[in-house]
């Protein structure tokens, strides 16, 4: 059995002239909750349908749960839970059908843990999908995938267009379930504050490559907010080291650096600064500081 | 998969209910204003396609909503075989089909049966069996459109669009609508698959690479036609000019009998000709043609025409059945069942008859008269073994019968005279197969009969010849060449034989295919001119151009050696067709640029 829950190696793809996945190699370790993050286009759709086979990559190898995912069997897709951001269901069946069935179709299926998911929302076995709420389907589709006993649990994107409340209850569904005692679980979503509650590990996609893969709390770490009262002009940004983000505020300079330490204070010291503060940022701004660094942008920016 | 053939039924189940009502609605209001059992082939064409139409949007329809990436991948990402998915999807469509479509036609079937003293054959029932069969066919034609990646997705229709053009019949063209079925089946299983934006390869390709060459040729032979369109539009094609050349077919058909007579006369060397000349312009001119290009066939699903004909007199209708081999007859009046009408009493027909003039019922080479006063039906005249009758007409005292070899002529006296069979007076080969005929236009003579046979039919595509042949025959029989005269088409050899150099193996393989279970009928023979030299050369050229092309292509595609000799070999056989199907079946490879580096290397 491979370690790995998650295996490519110089995984790409191409649509057109567009890459959306570049030689990215990229090891899961099995157990625990990693997070997937990457601005639109960093290709972590594209990734997901390439692991379960539903897409040829141009080149390279992709394994999931030891298995190649262009050769997956029934049984290796029993072992793989999905949850997408529309949470496709047949909108003309009743809740009580699709559970009926499910449980029929997954041999791990659990009743209990069923009910307990299914529990945090007001839903009643003899609506009809279509009836329920965008949240509500949400949880149906979480209690659905959990409840199928799956070593690997893919969620992308599942709480994108939810309320907060509905936010709220996908997260602690997930979360009171345990399910990553005996399972892996990839959750893909732009929410910083979802992954900072969640994730073990953090996984930066940008440009269809590898960027990051730590714990969230390292991440944050290696980024730091600078604040810096220098007169006039201050430094040339392509002398800044690490720099992820330069902004003037109210006369102060604002830096945003990667991986910099105290050295960096000497930097400003002799670019002229007359004070210099030091903080650290939270998950969701040092996310944004290293993806806005190569985020497009228009030329008069 | 039991729950997902459910789930599919609940999904459509009140739209075929729906669709079902309304057909009934519709058959049972046709049925108290005419006997749908006996409605000629373009009314059942019509009712096939409508539920051709349902199939294909059902099957449109219901994989188009799996077809966005996030239902596919929810649909097909379980613990269970692709193909059992399939099946339960498809199987779900099948029986929605089933209740939608054959659900009230048996029953309309049962209530004409049951309730009625109209005629219901056991064929009428395969009848309904057959719409269903169509509407499975438009059903899996569309699934599979939506299942296969979209530059391939018309190779499955094209099936829809060359199953009405096949001649097979009965218990025939339901064995190939199972055919069809079977290959749309098969490609279907194939094309289910996760990565659905790629098209089957290595030999299941095949199911695909087939009907998608059938439907390149189908599109170059389209394109042809709409340039034809626009020849017509712009007012020179030849046979819709004003006024049609001297000398050309198109006058030919459309002349008076005396003035192609006449023309034909012209060439002639002939002591007689310039007085038949004269005599045609002052003759009456019998002209007739080839009425039925298709004879009845025993339990053939539709008719030719209708197969009953009314007895004016005793007001009674006579309806054909094929179970009994008689007709049965209802009263006009009351409706209600009288007597059946068979061979000289009760004897079965050798072969279902078809209401002809003058109360001629025609078989397939004997012509039958129906006497109304003693209401019996005897045979009047039979041709040689293994000759069918494809037309007649009376003129004057003689009874022309017109064969699929030979032009017969009988004296039409005799029919009143008495009620034994008549004696063959004259018999005149025809100069090409009864397909090709256009008309024939008879003179009387003193001693004799001036014929001119018009050979023009199918000359626009190469399968027939376009010349005039005028023969006398005198009461001996003794047959006299008078005159042949070419006629002018008005189309260049290019243009005639378009079809065949696109690709000379589709046009040698399609009408084998489409005379699959089918009875010979004397409208289907063909007598081919020979091509001229620079036909094979462009057919040749143009193999030559696919399979440089198709060397060339496959070069730069990620197919296996086997793969690429394959594509290679058809594209020299089949040509053209082939090397588009190619170029939409296998893009080239994707490839990769250099590696780019990051600009912040990983943590």
């Amino acid at each position: 059995m491979s370690d790995h829950a998650i295996e490519t190696r110089a995984l790409s793809k191409r649509f057109g002239s567009k890459l959306a996945l570049n030689h990215l190699d990229l090891q899961v370790p099995r157990g625990g909750i990693h997070a997937i993050v990457g601005a639109n286009g960093a290709g972590k759709s594209t990734l997901f349908r390439i692991l379960l086979g539903f897409l040829a990559p141009t080149a390279g190898d992709t394994c999931i749960l030891g298995r190649d995912s262009q050769r997956l069997t029934p049984e290796d897709r029993g072992r793989i839970g999905f949850v997408n951001e529309e949470h496709t269901l047949p909108g003309w069946m009743t809740v009580q059908a699709i559970t009926a069935a499910q449980r029929r179709l997954y041999r791990r299926w659990s009743q209990p843990l069923f009910d307990e998911v299914l529990g945090h929302y007001h839903i009643l076995p003899e609506q009809q999908i279509g009836e329920l709420s965008r949240g509500e389907r949400a949880g149906f589709n979480l209690a659905l995938a959990l409840a199928q006993g799956p070593e690997l649990l893919v969620l992308d994107e599942p709480t994108l267009g939810l309320d907060v409340v509905a936010k709220r209850a996908f997260l602690e569904a997930l979360m009171y379930s345990n399910t990553s005692d005996d399972c892996t679980v990839i959750y893909c979503s732009h929410q910083m504050d979802e992954i900072e509650r969640v994730a073990d590990n953090l996984i930066i996609l940008e440009q269809g490559q590898l960027r990051n893969m730590s714990p969230p709390e390292e991440f944050c770490a290696r980024v730091s907010h600078w604040v810096a009262d220098i007169p006039f002009k201050g430094p040339d940004p392509r002398t800044v080291p690490g720099l992820l983000q330069l902004q003037r505020l109210d006369g102060l300079h604002h830096f945003l650096v990667l991986d910099q330490d105290e050295g960096f204070a000497d930097f400003l010291r002799a670019s002229g600064a007359r004070s210099i503060n030091s903080m650290p940022v939270g998950l969701d701004r040092a996310v944004n500081g290293f993806l806005a660094q190569n985020h497009a942008a228009p030329a008069a920016a | 998969m039991y729950d997902l053939f459910k789930a599919e039924l609940k999904r459509f189940c009140l739209w075929a209910g729906a669709y079902a009502f309304v057909q009934l609605l519709v058959l049972l209001f046709l049925t108290r204003v005419v006997d749908l059992a006996q409605q000629p082939w373009e009314v059942y064409l019509v009712i096939a396609s409508v539920h051709a139409l349902a199939g294909l949007l059902l099957g449109l329809y219901q994989f188009g909503g799996y077809r966005r990436p996030n239902a596919w991948l929810n649909l097909l990402h379980r613990p269970l075989a692709h193909w059992r998915i399939a099946l339960a999807l498809h199987g779900a469509g099948a029986l929605l089909l089933l209740v939608a479509v054959l659900a009230p036609l048996l029953l309309t079937a049962a209530w004409q049966e049951t309730m009625t003293a109209r005629v219901l054959d056991h064929r009428h029932l395969l009848l309904c069996l057959a719409a269903w069969s169509i509407s499975l066919i438009a059903y899996l034609s569309g699934s599979c459109a939506m299942l296969l990646p979209r530059r391939v997705a018309a190779a499955p229709l094209v099936f829809l669009a060359l199953l009405p053009g096949a001649y097979a019949t009965g218990v025939g063209a339901l064995a190939l609508q199972l055919l069809v079925l079977g290959w749309l089946l098969a490609l279907m299983i194939v094309a289910f698959k996760p990565d659905i934006g790629s098209p089957p390869r290595g030999t299941a390709g095949l199911l695909l690479a087939l009907p998608m060459q059938l439907t390149m040729w189908l599109l170059l032979v389209l394109a042809g036609f709409g340039v034809e369109l626009l020849w017509i539009a712009q007012g020179s094609h030849p046979n819709n000019l004003a006024q049609a050349p001297v000398g050309s077919a198109k006058e030919a058909d459309m002349a008076d009998g005396d003035d192609l007579i006449i023309a034909g006369l012209a060439s002639s060397k002939l002591a007689d000709a310039p007085l038949w000349r004269e005599q045609a312009a002052i003759s009456d001119i019998a002209t007739f043609g080839l009425a039925i290009t298709e004879t009845p066939i025993w339990n053939e699903l539709t008719n030719r025409a209708p197969m009953e004909f009314d007895d004016e007199e005793r007001r009674i209708r006579w309806v054909f059945s094929h179970d009994r081999g008689r007709f049965v007859g209802y009263r006009l009046t009351d409706r209600k069942a009288v007597a059946e009408l068979g061979v000289d009493g009760d004897g079965r027909f050798a072969s279902p008859p078809l209401p002809g003039p003058r109360r001629m019922l025609i078989g397939r080479d004997t012509l039958y008269e129906y006497d109304s006063q003693s209401q019996r039906v005897l045979p009047r005249l039979r041709l040689p073994a293994g000759e069918v009758i494809a037309g007649l007409e009376f003129f004057g005292e003689r009874l022309a019968v017109l064969g699929d070899r030979a032009l017969y002529v009988y004296d039409a006296r005799a029919l009143t005279l008495d009620t034994s069979l008549l004696a063959t007076r004259q018999r005149l080969p025809l100069p090409a197969a009864a397909g090709n005929l256009q008309r024939v236009d008879v003179m009387e003579l003193l001693d004799g009969h001036l014929v001119s046979f018009t050979m023009t039919r199918m000359r626009h595509n190469g399968e027939g010849p376009s010349f005039q042949q005028l023969v006398r025959i005198d009461e001996q029989g003794r047959i006299t060449d008078v005159a042949r005269r070419e006629l002018a088409t008005g189309y260049g050899p290019a243009w005639i034989w378009q079809t065949w150099y696109l690709s000379p193996v589709i046009h040698a393989v399609l009408p084998a295919a489409r005379a699959l279970f089918s009875p010979y009928q004397p409208g289907h023979t063909r007598s081919p001119p020979p091509r001229p030299p620079m036909v094979p050369a462009i057919a040749g050229a143009l193999l030559l151009l696919s399979l440089l092309a198709a060397l060339l292509h496959v070069r730069r595609t990620a197919l296996s050696l086997p793969e690429r000799l394959a594509w290679s070999l058809a594209c020299a056989v089949v040509g053209l067709p082939a090397l588009m199907a190619l170029r939409l079946i296998v893009p080239p490879r994707e490839t990769l640029p250099p590696l780019a580096t990051a600009q912040n290397s990983p943590a």
